[in-house]
């Protein structure tokens, strides 16, 4: 129907949206599915589950689940500190949490290599301890905590902001301890969007490349990633077998895209029933 | 924060505040704040000549130029077409918008690795139109095309992300009193549209610009590594580095850790220019005061 | 400028939010639309506007067919219920806006423009605040800055969205009158949307009520309060008391029988109809038409005082017949005179009656009835 808007420019900015989309991303994507739809299944099974394969996916899902771990305690206290304890040069600090995002990923890879390398500013002091981060898989969790930090605090922080202190005064006046009242009602209040941050920290540090290899120390079976592993078939002319682990890698992002949607649309929910209660 | 007598009530006993604070400072100051102090520590390990002379060097600035040309040539693609997605998703109803919104984050959860693999299979030798374009003679894999397509791709949230909660929480309303004021549709854009969203769409192109210099995995498998043709900074930090040249790969990398340094500061004061405004809209109206139309007055 | 709006409707999904409306605003008359949320008034507002498309039916200005003209070239002011002043420009970039934007051969000279932002900044009393920012000025001079934005381009017709909506209601009283005579000022036909029922009343000179995307009764305040067309009318202009009654023929018994009032002015009845006339209806009697006596008069139902409560200038009365509530009122002197006390036995006699079948008189959610 002519005029079904008042506003103009729909039609435009919907196809410019559409037609950039397409062409960018979905075509290239599906370029990808296409391109593994011409090896056989057996083929691209045998390269997926290969030790060599397989290793990797250990390597990147336990150090990424690690990190985003690491990340969702600390990122909560630090959230948490920001948010809620004065203390002088919180806006700094509070900007400087945004580093990762910020600071190039081969920036961050050589800084943090160099630092817990065996004669580094901090490798010098965990070594003698034991305590070996560079060159092995404790170097990667260390990379993937760097790049997923802003991830936790980021999306706690409107949402510890957003508790009415009337809440916790409630909970206290009800007669609950300091620890209660965090368990039973601040923790549970915030849980979707820590879940949220884990999540979003732990979908970058899988597909994480330039942060890690640097500290990685690559040695295959032991701390080599899958996006590595891809990179090292490219540099065989192995496209085959880069682009099964594409293929793999691929499917897991999507299916983290649609755990942080549907786990923000949970929260969302959560949120907006709250706010529906207190009506 | 409450005060003394509700302290108990609904704050941490003061010696767990003190543990609190010092873990999750100590954590940020460990994993934030020591490796940015280190970059540029490094950088000036051979002293102040080493690290003029390894800036100086003409691959470095050759890829300091690269990086900056593929970042401005970036941004307007960025800008234009995360305006045009935010303008319909915020401001129209339609099918399918929830899986628009999905759509415009898959960027952010490909691996830069497969993104730049995806397109080595489009464009590459063996690819999909690798044949025609070797036949035309046109080079898009392993050169600046290549390059700027990654980036692109890699980028192409950042705006639209930022603009979509911006415009949709604004509404309609001034836009369409505009309209029915009887301005034309660029009139409205230039004049309501665009000065309401111009610290947004500001956050978003920094946030952008940012990753545009210094993506590294999607542009190091697409590039190439050309010395003094296709590499941007970021690659010329690794190549170095895999050299053992410490001082120039840290002497480069102070450079794009100034970058980050920059991109924070006009991020903080882009937020605090945004809550500014919302504040604003917020502060607590004049008293009311009604006088008579002028025509009633004697 | 007149309008006609003629069978126009409008769905939103399955949501009917209007159906079939036919209206004609004569030239230079102040109208409200009124009924409750949800009951079409803002779409109806909008597709005069512009801002909404009709699935069906027409929008006629002066007698033009106006139904798919774009809201820029309506020539109609708008006036948004948040006001939607542009935030980042000042209070003269507001109201000269409309005048900037024309094209280069319409548009004012500066100093032209200047000259009229500072008229109609004057005309609505806030010429001192010319350079502020939307963001400094209270609800109300933001409403009157909406105002004069909206009359800066000489619109035909104006239009306001629930214009007092966000206002203290001591704010509200003071604009609805300041509208009203900034209305006899100007002079061009203008609609307003509302759900205040007062403000309707007191500001309006013709009203239209609303109800689920349908038009109950178009008329002065005077008529739509007094004489309402439908049970949803007379329980949405003010209180009510609902009586079940049963109707034979011409007469209906209000309150058991001893009671009996014409039945011939029933709208739902039609002549025809006989049998409808018989059987279940219900008697509508607002509280401030029913007298109170201390003993049986003709035509009067007796009643036990329930509970007195004095309101300001009126007293509020519950009292119980059989098993229903009644709410009369009475002024301070006639209750004093009466002596009402708790348990009491008195005689009440409606003043005012009008019966509706039952069938029209499906009960609206909401209504104030008893």
């Amino acid at each position: 129907m002519k005029n079904k808007h008042v506003l103009p420019g729909f039609g435009l900015a919907l196809g410019i949206t559409l037609v950039y989309l397409s062409l960018l991303v979905l075509l290239p994507l599906s370029g990808l599915a296409f391109k593994a739809s011409s090896l056989s299944a057996g083929e691209l099974w045998n390269v997926a589950t290969s030790e060599r394969a397989l290793a990797s996916y250990r390597v990147t899902f336990g150090a990424s689940l690690l990190a985003a771990g690491i990340n969702a305690v600390f990122g909560l206290i630090v959230a948490w500190v920001l948010v809620r304890y004065p203390f002088p040069g919180k806006r700094l600090v509070d900007s400087l949490v945004d580093l990762p995002f910020a600071l190039p990923t081969a920036v961050a890879g050589i800084t943090l290599a160099t630092l817990y390398a065996g004669n580094g500013w901090l490798g010098r002091f965990l070594e003698p301890l034991g305590l070996k981060v560079a060159f092995t898989p404790l170097g990667i969790v260390v990379a993937l905590t760097f790049i997923g930090l802003p991830f936790v605090v980021r999306t706690l922080q409107p949402v510890i902001e957003d508790i009415e202190p009337e809440i916790e005064e409630a909970a206290a006046s009800l007669g609950a301890s300091r620890l209660q009242t965090f368990l039973r009602v601040l923790l549970p209040g915030v849980f979707p969007a820590l879940l949220t941050g884990f999540t979003l920290a732990f979908s970058r540090a899988i597909g994480e490349y330039g942060s890690v290899i640097f500290i990685a120390g690559n040695m295959p079976l032991i701390s080599e990633i899958t996006p590595l592993l891809i990179i090292s078939k490219l540099e065989q002319y192995d496209v085959i077998g880069a682009t099964a682990l594409a293929l793999v890698m691929l499917v897991i992002s999507f299916v983290m895209l649609l755990a942080v949607n549907a786990l923000q649309w949970w929260s969302a929910n959560r949120h907006h029933g709250r706010e529906k209660v207190s009506l | 924060m409450s005060g003394q007598t509700t302290r108990l009530a609904t704050a941490e006993p003061r010696w767990l505040r003190a543990v609190l604070m010092v873990v999750g400072l100590g954590f940020l100051f460990f994993f934030l704040a020591l490796p940015l102090v280190a970059v540029f520590v490094e950088a000036f390990q051979g002293g102040m000549s080493a690290y003029v002379e390894a800036l100086r060097h003409p691959e470095t600035l050759s890829a300091i130029g690269l990086t900056v040309f593929i970042a401005v040539f970036v941004l307007p693609f960025n800008i234009a077409v995360g305006v045009a997605a935010a303008w319909a998703i915020a401001k129209f109803d339609f099918r399918g918008k929830s899986l628009l919104i999905t759509l415009i984050d898959l960027p952010f959860a490909v691996s830069p690795v497969v993104v730049g693999l995806v397109f080595l299979l489009i464009f590459g030798a063996q690819g999909l139109f690798g044949p025609w374009l070797a036949a035309h003679d046109v080079k898009i894999v392993f050169a600046l095309p290549g390059m700027i397509i990654v980036t692109l791709f890699i980028t192409f949230p950042f705006v639209a992300r930022e603009l979509i909660p911006l415009m949709q929480a604004q509404g309609k309303d001034e836009e369409e009193a505009a309209i029915s004021l009887g301005a034309s549709a660029w009139q409205m854009f230039f004049r309501v549209t665009l000065p309401n969203i111009k610290w947004g769409l500001l956050y978003g192109v920094i946030l952008a610009n940012a990753r545009a210099m210094g993506e590294f995995g999607a542009v190091s498998v697409v590039s190439g590594h050309i010395r003094g043709e296709t590499n941007t900074l970021p690659l010329h930090v690794e190549i170095l580095y895999n050299e053992y040249n410490a001082v120039g790969a840290f002497a480069s990398a102070s450079v794009l850790a100034l970058l980050a340094l920059v991109t924070l500061v006009a991020k903080t004061v882009v937020e605090w220019q945004m809550r500014r405004e919302t504040v604003m809209l917020d502060t607590p109206l004049a008293p009311e005061n009604v006088g008579q139309p002028s025509g009633t007055q004697p | 400028m007149s309008i006609e709006i003629c069978g126009v409707g409008k769905r939103f999904g399955n949501f009917v939010a209007l159906d079939n409306i036919n209206l004609s605003i004569p030239t230079g008359e102040l109208v409200a639309l009124l009924g409750p949320s949800g009951c079409g008034k803002t779409t109806l507002l909008r597709i005069i506007a512009g801002m909404e498309t009709p699935d069906g039916g027409h929008v006629k200005f002066a007698g033009e067919e106006a139904t798919h003209l774009h809201a820029r070239e309506r020539n109609v002011g708008f006036v948004f219920q948040h006001y939607a002043l542009f935030r980042h420009m000042s209070v003269f970039e507001n109201v000269a806006f409309g005048l900037r934007v024309k094209p280069r051969g319409e548009r004012p000279a500066e100093n032209e423009i200047r000259r009229r932002v500072i008229d109609l900044l004057k005309l609505v009393q806030l010429d001192w605040l010319a350079d502020r920012y939307p963001s400094q000025l209270s609800g109300g001079q933001r409403q009157r800055i909406a105002l004069a934005r909206a009359l800066a381009v000489e619109p035909k017709v104006l239009l306001l969205d629930e214009p007092f909506g966000a206002l203290d209601t001591k704010v509200r009283k003071e604009l609805r009158r300041w509208l009203r005579r900034l209305h006899d000022e100007v002079h061009i036909s203008s609609v307003f949307v509302t759900h205040d029922q007062e403000e309707a009343l007191e500001v309006a000179d013709r009203v239209v009520v609303m109800n689920h995307g349908r038009i109950e009764q178009i008329g002065t305040p005077d008529e739509v309060y007094s004489n309402p067309a439908s049970p949803f009318v007379y329980q949405f202009l003010g209180n009510v008391n609902v009586f079940h009654s049963r109707v034979h023929g011409q007469w209906a018994d209000v309150g058991g029988g001893e009671n009996e009032e014409k039945a011939s002015d029933t709208p739902d009845a039609t002549p025809s109809g006989q049998a409808e006339k018989k059987g279940e209806a219900l008697a509508f009697v607002r509280p401030h038409d029913i007298d109170i006596e201390r003993s049986p008069v003709a035509g009067s139902i007796e009643a036990t005082v329930q509970d007195v409560h004095a309101i300001g200038p009126i007293v509020r009365v519950e009292l119980a017949h059989a098993s229903e509530l009644i709410e009369v009122e009475i002024t301070r002197e006639r209750a004093a005179g009466l002596n009402l006390v708790r348990g009491l036995a008195v005689w009440l006699k409606p003043r005012q009656v009008k019966v509706f079948n039952v069938a029209a008189s499906q009960l609206e959610e909401g209504g104030s009835g008893i």
